[in-house]
């Protein structure tokens, strides 16, 4: 056996090792998890300082955009609080409506913010296009290489 | 005999990397855009200082009309202009009749626009602008109605002239617009509350709307309505209950 492969060997020999010894085993253990819930409460007002009482609130979540996620109504006060599911980062964006009178307020909820607009996808035949592209390349690349190996 | 298949290959391959930057450029639909004056035009109203005004026609000439993907989303609250990262316009001058058809009467297409990339068009600017032709040749806006109270009634040509431009967020009401899907049609609306200028007699006195509106009665006076109005006060132009910045001269 080469020394190279000897070497290999011995690596590969090592790594298993972390895989077949049995580590330490501790009885009555204890398991804490805790998920991180954001809670969004919105105050809407008229200009004068007067609260929306009642008003009608849509929340829409990031990845359904026309459907509403949440419905409900402001208290006396013009409050109103939901918990947005955060397995679903991104623009919230929440309505609120009371005869005749509205607006919109986008929250961005967790780690990065998707975007509220796109520039537009690619159709099947763009993407057939691409892959066949990169497996050509791949192909070619190896093709190359096992030329000059064998040369 | 390689050299043969090797150039061919690679011409083939170069012409289906052009082709798939040309074919199509992204998914696309259609996106209508519509004017609305609502019941307030369609069916007449009681202004706030008590005439019953019914309009036989609300001429209003739109240009510049452009829809936006923006991202975060504009506020009109900010007073800036627009910035997308998706712009498409309407390249005519429409002058619309607000009032046409019956009192249930849908809202009316401005025109559509097609193949254009598809996303969430969650802003809209357009200006209302003075026609150079037509029912409306001079003015931006045209309003020919009867407005009656206490007896009298008076035939009444209320005409502006002031040219506004007008940059909205998002539209508010039942249903979000403008989400635009691959293959699909969105639409947009212009919305006008013209309870702005005249006043709304099912209003408190000192409700907002009424305190900023100038109401009908400096219109009877003059029929062939003279009368100034500051039409960037008025609040005239809307996307559904969603605002607009406003900016006339």
């Amino acid at each position: 056996m080469s020394k190279k492969l000897r070497v290999i060997a011995a690596i590969i020999g090592v790594l298993a090792l972390g895989l077949v010894v049995p580590t330490a085993v501790y009885a009555h253990g204890v398991n804490i998890e805790y998920t991180s819930d954001v809670e969004i409460e919105i105050v809407a007002e008229y200009d004068s300082g007067e609260p929306l009482a009642g008003a009608q609130v849509a929340v829409y979540a990031p990845d359904d955009p026309s459907t509403p996620w949440l419905i409900g109504v402001c208290d006396d006060q013009g409050r109103f609080s939901f918990t947005p599911d955060t397995s679903k980062p991104g623009t919230w964006d929440v309505q609120v409506r009371l005869a005749g009178h509205g607006d919109m307020i986008h929250i961005p909820i967790g780690e990065d913010t998707a975007p509220t607009g796109g520039i537009g996808g690619y159709t099947q035949l763009q993407i057939g296009l691409m892959a066949a592209c990169v497996v050509w390349g791949s192909v070619g690349t190896a093709l190359y290489f096992s030329r000059r190996r064998n040369a | 005999m390689k050299k043969r298949i090797f150039i061919p290959v690679v011409a083939l391959s170069v012409l289906s990397i052009i082709l798939a930057g040309c074919i199509g450029g992204g998914a696309t639909g259609k996106l209508q855009l519509y004017a609305n004056g609502e019941d307030f035009v369609r069916q007449g109203f009681v202004s706030k200082d008590g005439w019953s005004i019914n309009f036989d026609h609300v001429y209003i000439t739109l240009s510049d009309v452009t829809a936006y993907q923006t991202d975060p989303a504009y506020d009109p609250h900010s007073e800036t202009d627009i910035e997308g990262k998706v712009t498409v316009t309407l390249d005519k001058v429409y002058t619309i009749d607000l009032a046409e058809g019956d009192e249930s009467a849908p809202p009316i297409l401005v025109d559509e626009l097609l193949d254009v990339p598809v996303g969430h068009y969650n802003a809209i600017s357009w200006e209302m602008a003075r026609a150079e032709s037509g029912p409306a040749d001079g003015h931006s806006l045209v309003m020919i109605g009867t407005a009656e109270k206490e007896g009298q009634t008076i035939d009444f040509t209320i005409s502006i002239d002031e040219e506004c431009e007008y940059n909205c967020g998002e539209y508010v009401g039942d249903e979000r617009k403008g989400i635009l899907e691959e293959g699909g049609t969105a639409d947009m609306e212009m919305t006008f509350h013209f309870d702005h200028i005249f006043g709304d007699a099912e209003l408190p006195a000192d409700d907002g709307l009424n305190l900023g509106a100038v109401g009908f009665e400096p219109f009877a006076e003059d029929a062939e309505s003279g009368t100034v109005i500051d039409m960037t006060e008025m609040h005239l132009g809307h996307v559904g209950e969603g605002h607009c910045h406003c900016q006339c001269h």
